[in-house]
């Protein structure tokens, strides 16, 4: 059974032009142990599939799902101190703004330990307890690459550096030793070296822990030298999902083409100092979405049938959306 | 660093004050007659007298150095005399100024005590039908004109009712000598002989005028709680929080309570300028021996060296309380406190 099983998520916002689908019927699946990309422009709706599926989402905000399920737990219908005892305990997530995940008010130190679970301390005195809190904190901290813990746990977020804070976030994430990570743009503004040792701790985690990360990103280089599986997202749809290493090697969808020939690392038949091929114009707003494939106004193969939604095809486990992708060409 | 925040704000404090100070003294000359009987406060003069004032004064001096022993008597004490009363103006406004505190400090104090918890209330049941009836609430305690609800008031309690006394600050039975100028204080320090039924008395004068400031007051404190906890609770740090396992209740009260009071305890301070022009029209209403009461009384009579001075005394204070307040709430609040982005 998957871990998490998301199928035709669709989310509506409501804006000033009415109902807006902000994800259109989104599928994503994660397995134990795997490591699972989530790609996409920015503004292709890659957080709002995180808070959906940790529940972080405004209340006047229509979310509708065939299957949005943890376990084979039903998310959407479970009663809230069901989900939060989930979130507790088996999902961790980090959000995209670091500094701004953590309350302004309180130091470092105190908002590491309180996520310390009560049962990890049970087994002492309660005047033990902090001590022995103080110390896993610590351990955790060293853990995740912060040395100098003395300095930190004393600071309050505005005084330290967005990638402390990232890894801080990282070390908060561990403490209940959950079964999927969800980290929405973890390696974002880091410094090269900074950046490896966080790619290096999360893999690290998988393979000791078997644990489950949904990585969420737009790094294409540190993506394919972590993750097994991606799924890549455009304008608030799944446009193709499948194993890393066919991804790359060959794309079905003209979008996921475009990207990944974006990032010239990826292509080894490139000939120097030619121009980058990618996509003609920005993604559409929200309030101005193209009907059918809402990739259509950019896409270079885009053929009449296109103002019609594409269903969702496969090839093996090689999943796709789109009229005329890229296989036809081979014929 | 928190020397420094002090230092700051009493350099903003003395500015503030000396400004303050230099448009007083430019009234001595704005109001219409003899800027020397303005600024002294004593009229019909004798030629002889008058020449001595004006010496002492230094009317025959620059305006600079007229200004600087302007500034020496305000220090020492010595505001003038008032038209109306020949009585020193220093020694009127500290009977007067005490009374309007005591007035605004009660109505501050329930207001926060109401406004405060139902603000909390209202801004965890956001959209809810009690936070609905809440707002309703408050935008009608808020939009009521406070001379009309003092005017309802006496006229349900004390005509009516009779629950109420109509006016006044203490029955005229009990005879408290002025040693504070507030009120219970002064209870406690006089020896007459039923210090607790001038107490009792002095509660009942002081319910109606209260609850009048309360209503619009609370109503503010309210809305600006409730703004603040919905804000913050739908901040991405409690949202975060939930993530990390906290349970609601944790939540709320470790980080939701506080980081929701903080940014507004400045503006409870603003509050209390607002409420000290509502104790002005109340006082005149109650007959309420303040500030507001004298300073409109001051006005009828174009008692210029009073206006100057009572305007000078209720300035200087709602600018130290607004200060002070805003000091403590950065003394508190560690993201103000210390330099911002000071990255370790
Ligand atoms: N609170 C909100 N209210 C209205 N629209 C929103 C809100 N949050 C996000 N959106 C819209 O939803 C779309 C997807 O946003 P999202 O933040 O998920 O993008 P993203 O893929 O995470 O981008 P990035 O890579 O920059 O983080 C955007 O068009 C954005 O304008
Ligand atoms: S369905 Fe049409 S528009 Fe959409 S990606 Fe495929 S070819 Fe392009
Ligand atoms: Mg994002």
């Amino acid at each position: 059974m998957a871990l998490l099983d998301i199928k035709n998520l669709t989310l509506e916002i409501s804006g000033s032009t009415g109902w807006m689908k902000a994800l259109d019927k989104v599928n994503l699946r994660i397995e134990e142990g795997e490591i699972r990309a989530l790609v996409g422009e920015s503004g292709s709706g890659k957080s709002l599939i995180v808070r959906a599926i940790v529940g972080a989402i405004p209340d006047n905000w229509r979310i509708t799902a065939d299957r949005l399920t943890w376990r084979g737990r039903d998310l959407l219908t479970i009663s809230r101190s069901e989900r939060r005892k989930i979130m507790r305990s088996e999902i961790a997530v980090i959000f995209q703004n670091p500094v701004s995940s953590l309350d302004p008010s309180a130091t470092l130190g105190e908002q590491l330990m309180e996520s310390i679970p009560r049962q990890i301390v049970a087994d002492t005195w309660f005047w033990q307890r902090r001590k022995k809190r103080l110390q896993i904190a610590i351990k955790l901290l060293h853990k995740v690459g912060i040395k100098d813990h003395q300095k930190y746990l004393h600071a309050y977020p505005h005084q330290i550096a967005d990638d402390i804070a990232q890894k801080f976030l990282i070390a908060c994430a561990l403490v209940s030793s959950p079964q999927l990570l969800i980290a929405d743009d973890p390696t974002r503004g880091m410094e090269i070296t900074t950046k490896i040792q966080v790619l290096k701790l999360l893999s690290q985690l998988n393979k000791t822990r078997n644990l489950s990360i949904l990585f969420v990103s737009h790094d294409l280089l540190a993506i394919s030298s972590m993750a097994n599986k991606m799924t890549v997202l455009y304008c608030g749809q799944t446009v193709e999902d499948g194993k890393m290493v066919q991804l790359r090697k060959r794309p079905l969808h003209p979008y996921t083409k475009a990207l990944l020939d974006s990032a010239p690392s990826f292509r080894k038949d490139l000939p120097p100092k030619s121009p980058l091929t990618t996509l003609d114009g920005t993604i559409p707003t929200l309030q101005h979405l193209p009907i059918g494939c809402r990739l259509g106004p950019r896409c270079p193969r885009a053929q009449k049938e296109c103002v019609k939604v594409p269903e969702l095809r496969h090839v093996q486990d090689h999943f796709y959306s789109c009229h005329f992708p890229l296989i036809r060409e081979k014929e | 660093m928190m020397l420094t925040q002090i230092i700051r704000k009493f350099n903003l404090l003395i500015l503030t004050l000396f400004v303050l100070s230099i448009l007083s003294f430019l009234l001595v000359y704005l109001f219409p007659g003899d800027p020397l009987v303005n600024l002294t406060g004593l009229e019909n003069l004798s030629p002889e007298a008058h020449q001595k004032l004006a010496e002492i004064h230094g009317f025959d001096h620059s305006y600079f150095y007229q200004y600087w022993l302007y500034l020496t008597n305000l220090l020492e004490g010595e505001w003038g005399f008032s038209f109306s009363s020949g009585n020193p103006l220093w020694r009127e406004i500290m009977q007067t100024l005490p009374a309007s505190m005591e007035l605004s400090a009660y109505a501050l104090l329930f207001s926060l005590l109401i406004g405060v918890p139902f603000g909390f209330i209202a801004g965890f049941q956001h959209y809810k039908l009690s936070d609905y009836s809440l707002l309703t609430a408050s935008v009608v305690g808020y939009s009521i004109p406070v001379f009309w609800l003092s005017l309802i008031l006496i006229l349900v309690f004390s005509l009516q009712l009779g629950w109420f006394p109509l006016s006044g600050r203490l029955s005229l039975l009990y005879d408290i000598p002025h040693q504070t100028g507030f009120i219970f204080i002064d209870i406690f320090l006089s020896d007459v002989e039923f210090k607790n039924d001038a107490a009792k008395s002095a509660v009942q004068h002081l319910i109606l005028p209260t609850l009048s400031l309360t209503i619009v007051t609370a109503s503010i404190i309210f809305r600006l709680t409730r703004r603040s906890v919905i804000d913050v609770m739908s901040s991405q740090y409690i949202q975060t929080a939930y993530t990390r396992g906290l349970s609601g209740l944790q939540v709320v009260m470790r980080h939701g309570v506080r980081n929701a009071l903080l940014p507004i305890i400045p503006l409870f301070g603003m509050q209390f300028a607002v409420l000290l022009t509502n104790a002005m029209i109340v006082e005149v209403i109650f007959s309420w021996p303040g500030i507001g009461n004298w300073l409109i009384q001051a006005i009828f009579q174009r008692d210029y060296p009073a206006i100057r001075a009572g305007m000078l005394a209720v300035s200087t204070l709602v600018i130290i309380l607004t200060v002070c307040t805003d000091l403590l709430a950065n003394l508190i609040n560690p993201a103000l406190s210390g330099d911002r982005r000071a990255q370790i």
